[in-house]
């Protein structure tokens, strides 16, 4: 059974590394890559983050209006998009995969520009932060066993669902209709009107639709909106978060990505 | 060969009725569809509010429909033509329904010529759309876009191809020089944005019992093309009716036959952007013996928080050949200057610019004034997140012959109904204040299909503007 386990956790962590797209060589965070970076930057992504990289850029604000989400702060050092504990700085994998894959409804992704390209962006894009300069951030090991889908595993999903309140927000159909998001009480860090991603619609999903995408958003939650981390009622659990990441997707007639 | 033309035409076909589709939610939004299909993104990333582009949308269209800094033509989101599937021929087209539902009328309507004279009536109709636009707009490899706009209005039963070029994108090095190719509109790189411009051409007028190009006619010699002309010159329609510079019918700016590169070869800053076209007043007689040729520079800044600004200025030699009176070519000068500036989510622009008729016909020198000169400022910016306010000011002194030309000022303010990012779109209803006006008569099949009605800030606004599909 342990060994089960092991190997379990084995073909996890290969599934996560298999989902990150970069396998270019890296170069070096160093000042040339920086300022290689920032002539990538300056055409492509100040319009929208600003060239302070505070998301003030001059075509941002039309993103969401008033609404959330506004593009990300990068001189904060809180970001959406992890795979690394709620509170903590992402990987350079973390970026990587937002630049390429770019945000469904709000930010293209950028795969046009080669490897190197987006190494250099992002190498420059960590320099707007010190927190990158002192901390070393670590993925969330993904445990638990990839269950099939079946009857029982959606039955216990459809209970992890209940039990975390998911339909508070998502509500009970998965439409982000809960009572607290009809209630227009859900606001982002900087006090914008967000809404409940509503999961009967994966493409939609900001941070991927795929299982493991799904399980990693459990795991880490959304920092800077109301989703929350469950990392600590996941971690340690056989297959829970599989459950409550394939219950999620049937609630959607979309096929699975 | 044969299957994939089969397969090109059955998948354009079943493309065309799922865009028929779209009819249940009217449009007149000037906005790409396909594009945010593509990178599957909201119109708000590339709009300050369809059609009006944001900087980043700007630099979209600069870049050849590429993501700005990028060159994406062959690789992203699409595949090339050879390879095309259904579900990458919905990226490549989009559609678009120009009309309303329901039409009003409060003003007095005379009846048909032969009916009873004076009979006056206030209506309220149900009506159908009555133009379709069909888009097909993208690259079909790296650095080679392409942009067909397709019109047909059912009334006139006109089909026309409003736009159709072909791009050629950062030749020689990134953003060095990019070639059009094709019948574009040469000012969409204008600080006042194209779809903010329209010179409805100041033809020559025609007065009741003359015949087109005699002297009694003759009110003002054309002006066209469009180019670079903001649009306070449609002020006045070729009848001498007003317009309302708001009106949906000003949001095409027309396509010129020509060639036209672009580019940005001194670093980011400056755009420089020549060409060659035909000309227009093809219609009025313009024999395109000589091109029209025109250039522009662009200065942009946009390295502060929140805050973007642009200035322009342009010089454009038009050969409209118009042949009036004596034949004589009638050639023109057209210089401008605009800015445009954006803060948070307001957006400033003003625009100046001069005609001057070179030649004069010898039949009206001394009675006619050649040179024409408008200004335009406006502003526009959320109030709310699906509230846009427009706020605009336009003078135009029109020129033309000393006793019939018309000289007008026009201030507007008008809310509009915006869809918000991610929901579903919301019939927008736009209200004009200014003085009473009327509706151009169709002419083309851009044009405004309504007939006249008058607008006040006091009474309901007749034209339920659609909202995009």
């Amino acid at each position: 059974m342990r060994r089960h386990h092991l190997a379990s956790a084995v073909v996890l962590i290969l599934m996560l590394g298999a989902s990150s797209p970069a396998h270019a060589a890296k170069p070096d965070d160093n000042p040339a890559t920086q300022a290689q970076g920032k002539v990538i930057f300056d055409r492509t992504c100040l319009w929208c983050h600003g060239v302070t990289g505070t998301g003030d850029g001059p075509a941002g604000r039309f993103l969401g209006r008033y609404a959330a989400p506004r593009p990300r702060n990068f001189t904060t050092g809180s970001f959406k998009f992890r795979s690394t504990p709620s509170g903590d700085l992402p990987t350079d994998q973390d970026l990587f995969r937002t630049v390429t894959k770019g945000i469904p409804g709000y930010m293209p992704g950028f795969a046009s520009l080669t490897e190197t390209e987006r190494w250099q962006v992002i190498t420059y894009v960590k320099s707007f932060s010190p927190a990158f300069l002192v901390e070393t951030p670590v993925s969330l090991p993904l445990t638990g066993t990839a269950t099939p889908l079946g009857p029982e595993s959606l039955d216990r999903g459809r209970a992890l669902y209940e039990r975390f309140e998911c339909h508070t927000c998502h509500g009970v159909e998965g439409w982000g209709d809960g009572p607290v998001a009809q209630a227009g009480d859900l606001r982002d860090v900087s006090g914008l009107q967000i809404q409940a991603t509503d999961l009967t619609r994966p493409s939609s999903f900001k941070n991927g639709a795929t299982l493991q995408d799904l399980i990693r958003t459990l795991l880490t939650g959304l920092d800077g909106t109301p989703m929350p981390s469950y990392a600590s009622r996941l971690t340690g659990t056989d297959h829970d978060g599989w459950d409550l990441a394939h219950y999620i997707r049937s609630l959607s007639a979309e096929s699975a990505p | 060969m044969l299957r994939r033309i089969f397969i090109l035409t059955v998948g354009t076909g079943i493309l065309i009725l799922i865009a028929l589709s779209c009819l249940v939610l009217p449009n007149k939004a000037q906005a790409i569809p396909a594009f945010a299909r593509k990178y599957d993104v909201n119109c708000t990333a590339c709009h300050m509010a369809p059609p009006v582009l944001n900087t980043f949308g700007q630099r979209f269209l600069e870049n050849g429909y590429q993501l700005p800094g990028t060159e994406d033509g062959g690789f992203t989101g699409k595949k090339k033509l050879g390879d095309v599937t259904l579900d990458d021929v919905g990226k490549y087209l989009a559609f678009r329904l120009v009309g309303n539902a329901v039409r009003n009328w409060s003003f007095q309507q005379q009846n048909p010529a032969g009916a009873d004279a004076g009979v006056v009536e206030n209506k309220t109709e149900f009506t159908f759309p009555e133009n379709f636009v069909l888009f097909a707009g993208g690259t079909v490899a790296k650095n080679v876009g392409f942009m067909v706009e397709l019109g047909h209005d059912v009334v006139a039963g006109e089909t026309d191809v409003e736009r159709g070029f072909v791009s050629f994108n950062n030749l020689g090095a990134h953003n060095l020089a990019h070639v059009r190719i094709g019948k574009f509109d040469p000012s969409a790189f204008y600080s006042v944005v194209t779809i903010r411009q329209q010179l409805n051409d100041i033809g020559e007028s025609t007065s009741s019992g003359c015949t087109p190009y005699a002297s009694c006619s003759l009110n003002r010699v054309g002006l066209g093309p469009g180019a670079f002309a903001t649009k306070f010159y449609g002020l006045y329609d070729r009848s001498g009716s007003a317009i309302s510079p708001f009106a949906s019918t000003l949001y095409n700016s027309g396509g010129e036959m020509g060639i036209d590169v672009h580019g940005r070869p001194f670093g980011d800053s400056f755009l420089y952007q020549v060409g060659v076209l035909n000309g227009a007043n093809e219609n009025f007689g313009d024999t395109n013996k000589g091109k029209d040729v025109y250039a522009m520079l662009r200065y942009d800044y946009a390295k502060s928080d929140y805050f973007a600004v642009n200035f322009s200025g342009f010089i454009y030699q038009g050969n409209s050949n118009v042949q009036v009176q004596s034949h004589q070519d009638v050639n023109w000068n057209r210089y401008g200057i605009s800015t445009r500036a954006t803060y948070k989510m307001v957006d400033l622009y003003a625009a100046y610019s001069i005609d001057r008729i070179n030649k004069v016909p010898t039949g009206v020198i001394g009675n006619f004034d050649a040179t024409a000169t408008g200004e335009t400022i406006g502003m526009d910016t959320y109030v709310t997140n699906s509230t846009l306010l427009s706020l605009r000011y336009d003078n135009i002194d029109a020129g033309g012959m000393m006793d019939q030309r018309t000289s007008a000022s026009f201030i507007g303010a008008k809310p509009n109904s915006t869809s918000a990012p991610t929901l579903p779109s919301l019939p927008a209803m736009t209200l004009t204040c200014g003085k009473p006006m009327e509706a151009r008569p169709p002419r083309g099949i851009f044009e405004t299909p309504f007939p006249p009605a008058s607008i006040s800030c006091s009474k309901e606004a007749p034209y339920a503007s659609p909202s995009p599909c």
